[in-house]
């Protein structure tokens, strides 16, 4: 009887074995890579009804952030300004420009287009819901916007600076003193804690003072924000919490 | 292998004594509810009926196959799906996005106005909460609770109906426009609650258009006694106010007072009933303690709290007031007392023999604290009853020291019955029906109300339901709910309270009884509220307040913000005499016999009259003492039972080896059902055991069977083209009110019971998550108790009482410590706790509804009760407890030596144990520090928080149930199917999957809590102590940073520092729903850590904790739990014939 056979079919179950394993091993690493939020949520960048530029209000202009997201200290959502706070300046400023038609829309009583209807922003930022961030808890204890939003305040087009997973959030719960800064640099986007230490000496007297009597910290290398960070951690009390119940409930 | 059981351990016999109990079948021990007992949820047996177990096997593996193929489908799109932020066009002043905004608003009721806190976010009302502030805070019941659900409920009434059939606003108008210019001879029908700006719009009306006239109607308001206590006072209408914080003793002839017949705060009451101990400055001192003394026939919750209840059918309860009356006159002679009582007299032999003694200490008692005391009459009572209250108050001096008279400022008005004679004689020929009640299924079979609507010429209805009497007449105006409407009320004692609404009246035609009042009186046309214009009624009570209450300009704004002003809209009366009530032996000369029972037509604990009937949360709360959901049934006591026959049937009695009963209290549970004739009249509804009701009395709850399409007897059918109700209130209990009669409202005599062969699947809680222990509510009494001593010795041991009196101390193995040895509750700032006092709480059911409101819990529908689903975190446990046997100096029970009954124990008399107490218990979760849920959680999803907490991450539960089968205190709650997505009150809606009908976009889902996550499917829940609340109150204190560095002036916000105590919330300004829903602030919540060892410095919870009566449930087990509990104290009067047995039945508990 001839080889039913042929030799060759000898290598086709190890030859099935590495395609199984390459694709295998590739469905993981695209999964690994376009599926988590790092690459999900990272630079989304959805086109706004209007085309507002936070680079032009906040670095030419010099608008504070809380200008418009003037709940941040009292509530837990950043609110979006409403269309009368855009229309204070608006309705003096670049009225006519065809980008603030839907603003127009929705206060102008003397646009022919009124309706009175509410801008449709589109969501770039959101917590799932059953995780309830909330920001006054933390603006009003050293973190800045830019920590979790990135640096907003050259954005053209506002996008999705960082990946926001609970990972991410439990990193800053573990070790706060990676971006607690003094409560008046919360809002300057700019912030260096290097330059703050130079022009406050007398914290700076306080964080040397701190770090140098600390056993645990003292022998270390840390940067200044590290420094500054432990320093205000111990001094304010900060202790996040880990638990489930702190953002879930 | 089989299940391994735990073996709790053995009584001796010498002790053994079932003496507390929950149900009929475990006072007869049953092996059905043994076997109940030690499991967490009911056996799948009973459970699982022919839809799930279709489901089971074949049609799971045919879904999953189906859903991953879907799965597949929807993984095209990865990115999640746009959303959008909708900010204000024009931002509205106050509102913050995400923070609640409070007001204060009032909710209108007969008894007086309920004086509220409305919780709103972005304008949308969540959860009422008592006014804390009001001089008149009556606390919030059930009902209150519940009431926020009428505005959001899928079946209200919203479009206007001509004749039945649904007209728009323009025709209404047609009509409406030229009926206004001239009513003619119109009867306007009106709430019996108060409200000055009504009162001053009908008396313009009545100025305006003498012909039209004024009548009052709710469904259970007492017209006659009224009137007579009116007449005693020579007023046209009198409001009597109890003051129950100065009153000592209290007697209360029938008078639910705390509850269903609430006249004023009953928060007063428990203060009186902490005996100086309300802030756990003190242990309860016996003298400062009230005594209460109730004479009642079916228990009550007020009865449940009385130190002496006597048990005698409702028409005895006139005989035992002649009595008391007779020996007050003989101690303290008075006029009215004299007048009253002449030519009555009531004498007790053979088995009541006991009453003449109950009556002589009872009376004594009160003649010797005149002054101090007080004699209430319930609203069921006739009126010679209540003249003979006003009486013995008057001989008690009473008036103005315990109880208040006031007299109505408003014009008289009719009753129903005058407004038939008016309709029959012709001075009245078109009728306007502003009453909350539904006259044509609520008023009196005799008053046949359907004949006065037939004979007028135009009805117009004004209401919130499409009920009965709306379809029947003319027309139907969709009203307004209170939270959406302006208006103005009275508390109990008068003061000038605000209904402001919340917001803009969801649909867009409803209006209020305001505006249609306004409309007549000026003639125009109706006018719906708009965002840029308020309705009429704004403008009237505006002109009201300021014209009859306010001093100044700024008062408006203070009453809008305070939610009532200091000025009270009652004036004095003061009582003059009462006639000779000789009328009234004839009322109790017959006594009810087993041919011849008594039926009482009550008020229910969730419908009220029937208005409630649509609404979930009410319908769905257990009764407060039969624990029946989502029905009404007959309610006789044991005996009743047997002589009817159906005791056996209901108690189901078994051996070990019999087969699985037919009977029991899940998915299969069927009471029998029986025909209760009453002169003509037969209704058929099934029959349960209620404990402690007098003999040969048939309670009869009235409000359902508003709509049935199953067939049964005893309730309208249900017309699909004119629903009286929604999915909630169909097919809910048996209309009871043809055996109304005008001349015998609430009380009938003479019935028949005829138990027929037919049963009715009754959904009942009372067994649902039963406990093993013993002594798991406390109680002790202030008196001598012959094992267990004195109150203090008694006070020292009530953390020795059932189990815990032989368990060594609790020596954990566990170490909760983390591998650096710090502790794993490790919090230094705030640790939680919550304690229980049982000896003021009632058992009501305004915690279990506020939690629903608070935590978004679902309801479930009757079949899912039924099979042991509810979801109440909270679960409202009603013990029945009797000593039933004598014990002796070592707490053994005392045996006969010698003579006929040698070897027998000594039992306690029949009339005693045949009316046993009731103790209510709120159970849920405690939070235990080793909580046994935790350990066995697969996924981590029930793990501990820093500050003590046993949390839930619903978002990780797969939902194995193992932390359920663990928890002994049986708190947790498994969500079966989604209970939230789709509506379980469509008939096996449940089990049709994805196919089912959604419950999305119905007006419910505005009610919910924007803080707290709403469960799916297969998600375990439970109570965290509203951790949103205490999570938002720390957040606020985190501002301290902030606020520390500019009050140190510096400009470095870095330098100032922030301390522990900083940041700690202050002292008890946190509060749970549950606490402060509860209407006799029976629960303590705070923080168990504290600034100082001062006593002033700690929190409430903390004293509370302090008590020698603070226990912990189920300590045996070791739980270390957050939440103890204080045991009740009963202060009995030594010489009453029964002191020696009151509050000592669990104390000999082993």
């Amino acid at each position: 009887m001839a080889n039913f056979f042929p030799r060759w079919t000898n290598y086709i179950p190890l030859k099935l074995a590495i395609c199984a394993g390459i694709a295998v091993v590739g469905v993981i690493a695209a999964f690994a890579y376009y599926a988590t939020p790092e690459t999900q949520r990272v630079g989304y960048m959805p086109s706004q009804p209007i085309p507002y530029n936070h680079e032009l209000h906040v670095q030419q202009l010099g608008l504070d952030c809380r200008y418009c997201h003037s709940f941040v200290e009292h509530s837990g959502h950043a609110n979006i300004p409403t269309a009368n706070t855009c229309w204070n300046c608006h309705q003096h400023v670049k009225k006519d420009s065809p980008k603030l038609e839907p603003l127009r829309r929705a206060i102008d009583e003397t646009y022919e287009g009124y309706d009175g209807r509410p801008i449709e922003w589109v969501r770039v930022h959101q917590a799932p819901d059953y995780a309830y961030f909330n920001h006054s808890a933390h603006v009003n204890r050293g973190i800045s916007c830019e920590s979790c939003h990135g640096d907003v305040h050259e954005m053209e087009e506002v996008y999705h600076a960082k990946s926001l997973t609970m990972g991410f959030c439990i990193d800053c719960h573990r070790e706060p003193e990676n971006n607690l800064r003094p409560l008046e640099e919360v809002y300057n986007l700019d912030y260096d804690p290097d330059e703050y230490l130079e022009q406050n000496r007398d914290v700076a007297t306080l964080v040397n003072d701190f770090i140098a009597n600390n056993d645990k910290l003292s022998g270390k290398k840390l940067s200044s924000q590290q420094k500054l960070g432990h320093y205000l951690k111990d001094h304010w009390n900060v202790a996040p919490k880990e638990s489930c119940a702190t953002c879930h409930r | 292998m089989s299940k391994r059981v735990l073996h709790h351990p053995d009584v001796p016999e010498q002790e053994a004594d079932l003496s507390v109990w929950r149900s009929v079948r475990e006072h007869e021990d049953t092996i059905k509810f043994r076997h109940q007992a030690i499991r967490e949820f009911q056996d799948e047996e009973d459970t699982m009926d022919e839809d799930e177990r279709e489901l089971s096997r074949r049609n799971f593996v045919k879904l999953m196959g189906a859903s991953t193929a879907l799965a597949g489908l929807g993984l095209v799109s990865c990115r999640r799906p746009e959303s959008y932020i909708l900010p204000y066009a024009d931002g509205p002043e106050w509102i913050v996005p995400g923070r609640p905004l409070f007001y204060a608003t009032t909710m209108p009721a007969a008894g007086g106005a309920i004086p509220l806190v409305a919780t709103t976010y972005e304008s949308r009302p969540t959860k009422l909460a008592p006014n804390a502030k009001h001089p008149d805070n009556m606390g919030t019941d059930a009902m209150v609770q519940a009431s926020i659900l009428n505005l959001y409920s899928p079946s209200r009434s919203k479009e206007f109906l001509n004749k039945g059939a649904k007209a728009s606003k323009a025709d209404f108008d047609a009509f409406f426009n030229g009926f206004v210019k001239n009513p003619g001879k119109l009867g306007v029908v009106l709430g019996n609650d108060e409200s000055p700006t009504r009162n001053r719009l009908a008396a313009q009306i009545a100025k305006k258009f003498p012909s039209v006239k004024f009548y009052n109607y709710e469904a259970l308001e007492n017209v006659a006694a009224e009137e007579a206590i009116a007449k005693a006072f020579g007023a046209s209408k009198v409001k009597l106010t109890p003051k129950l914080e100065k009153a000592d003793r209290i007697l209360s002839f029938d008078s639910d007072f705390i509850e269903l017949d609430a006249q004023s705060s009953s928060l007063q009451y428990s203060k009186k009933r902490q005996g100086g101990g309300e802030n756990y400055d003190q242990e309860i001192d016996k003298k400062k303690m009230n005594r209460h003394y109730q004479v009642e026939a079916v228990f009550s919750l007020t009865g449940g709290m009385a130190d002496h209840r006597l048990r005698v059918a409702p028409s005895q309860v006139a005989k035992v007031a002649v009595a008391v009356a007779r020996e007050v006159l003989a101690l303290k002679p008075t006029a009215a007392l004299t007048q009253a009582v002449s030519g009555l007299s009531a004498s007790f032999t053979g088995d009541e023999d006991y009453i003449t003694d109950w009556v002589r200490e009872c009376a004594k008692d009160l003649v010797a604290k005149a002054g101090k005391s007080l004699v209430l009459a319930g609203s069921n009572q006739p009126a010679e009853v209540h003249l003979l209250a006003l009486a013995l108050n008057d001989a008690l001096g009473a008036f103005g020291k315990t109880i208040n008279a006031y007299a109505s400022k408003s014009s008289p008005t009719g009753s129903l019955l005058d407004l038939k004679k008016d309709v029959d004689g012709g001075a009245v020929d078109s009728l306007l029906l502003l009453t909350p009640s539904n006259p044509l299924f609520d008023a009196a079979a005799d008053v046949d109300f359907a004949s006065i609507l037939d004979k007028v010429k135009v009805s117009v209805h004004l209401g919130e339901r499409t009920d009965k009497t709306a379809y029947a007449c003319d027309w139907h105006i969709p009203a307004n709910h209170y939270l959406e409407s302006w208006g103005d009320a009275l508390t109990a004692n008068g003061y000038y309270s605000i209904v402001q609404p919340l917001i803009l009246p969801l649909y867009p035609d409803t209006f209020s009884e305001m505006d249609i009042l306004t409309a007549l009186t000026n003639g125009v046309a109706l006018e719906a509220a708009t965002a840029e214009a308020p309705s009429a009624g704004y403008e009237e009570v505006k002109t009201t307040f300021t014209k009859q209450f306010a001093k100044s300009a700024s008062d408006w704004n203070n009453l809008l913000k305070n939610g009532f002003a200091k000025e009270r809209g009652y004036a004095g009366a003061t009582f003059g005499t009462v006639p000779s009530l000789k009328s009234l032996a004839a009322k109790y000369e017959k006594t009810p016999s087993k041919d011849a029972l008594e039926v009482i037509l009550a008020k229910d604990h969730s419908v009220a009259d029937g208005r409630y009937i649509d609404n979930a949360w009410l319908q769905e709360a257990p009764d407060p003492v039969v624990k029946l959901t989502w029905d009404n049934a007959a309610i006789v006591s044991p005996k009743t039972a047997k002589s009817i026959g159906v005791y056996k049937e209901i108690a189901q009695l078994e051996t070990d080896n019999a087969g699985r009963p037919e009977i029991g209290e899940a998915g299969k549970a069927r009471a029998p059902m029986a025909e209760i004739k009453v002169g003509d009249t037969t209704v058929t509804l099934p029959v349960i055991i209620g404990y402690g009701q007098a003999d040969y009395t048939i309670s009869l709850p009235v409000g359902y069977g508003q709509a049935s399409d199953d067939g049964r007897k005893s309730s309208d059918s249900f017309d699909e083209a004119k629903p009286t109700v929604g999915h909630v209130g169909k097919n809910t209990g048996f209309n009871v009110y043809p055996l109304r009669k005008e001349t015998s409202q609430f009380l009938l005599a003479g019935a028949k019971v005829t138990p027929t062969k037919e049963k009715y699947p009754i959904a009942s809680t009372q067994e649902h998550h039963a406990m093993y222990g013993r002594a798991l509510a406390r109680e002790i009494s202030t008196m001598e108790s012959p094992s267990k001593g004195d109150y203090k010795k008694q006070l020292k041991k009530v953390g020795q009482q059932g189990m815990d009196s032989h368990i060594p101390e609790n020596i954990p193995l566990y170490k909760s410590k983390d591998t650096e040895k710090n502790d794993l509750i490790s919090d230094k700032i705030h640790q939680w706790g919550m304690a229980i006092d049982l000896n003021t709480c009632t058992g009501c059911n305004a915690c279990l509804i506020a939690c629903q409101a608070e935590n978004n819990i679902p309801v479930v529908g009757k079949e899912q009760v039924a099979k042991g689903r509810e979801m109440h975190w909270i679960r409202m446990d009603r013990y029945y407890a009797a000593q039933t046997k004598e014990y002796d100096s070592h707490g053994h029970k005392i045996k006969y030596k010698e003579g006929e009954k040698a070897g027998e124990y000594k039992k306690v008399p029949k009339w005693v144990t045949e009316n046993p107490a009731v103790l209510p218990q709120p159970v849920a979760c405690t939070q235990c520090e080793s909580a046994p849920c935790e350990t066995v959680c697969p996924v981590n999803a029930t793990v501990h928080t820093e500050e003590g907490l046993n949390a839930m991450a619903y978002n990780r539960c797969i939902g194995t149930r193992y932390c359920a089968n663990n928890c002994p205190l049986k708190a947790r709650r498994f969500n079966f199917f989604d209970y939230n997505k789709r509506n379980p009150l469509i008939k096996k809606n449940l089990y049709k999957g994805p196919f089912g009908e959604k419950k999305v976009g119905s007006p419910e889902s505005l009610q919910r809590n924007p803080n707290v996550s709403v469960r799916m499917r297969g998600v375990m829940e439970k109570c965290t102590y509203c951790v949103q609340a205490l999570e938002l109150a720390k957040i606020k204190q985190k501002q301290i940073t902030k606020k520390k560095a500019e009050s140190a002036g510096s400009s470095v916000i870095a330098a100032a520092s922030v301390n522990a105590a900083d940041l700690r919330i202050a002292r008890d300004s946190v509060q749970v729903a549950c606490q402060s829903a509860c209407p006799s602030d029976a629960i303590s919540f705070g923080n168990l850590l504290r600034d100082g060892d001062n006593t002033p410095d700690k929190d409430r919870v903390v004293k509370a904790k302090e008590s020698k009566r603070n226990y912990e449930l189920l300590k045996y087990v070791g739980l270390f739990a957050r939440t103890t509990y204080l045991a009740r104290v009963k202060n009995p009067n030594p010489e009453m014939p029964d002191a020696k047995y009151i509050g000592l039945a669990t104390i000999n508990i082993h």
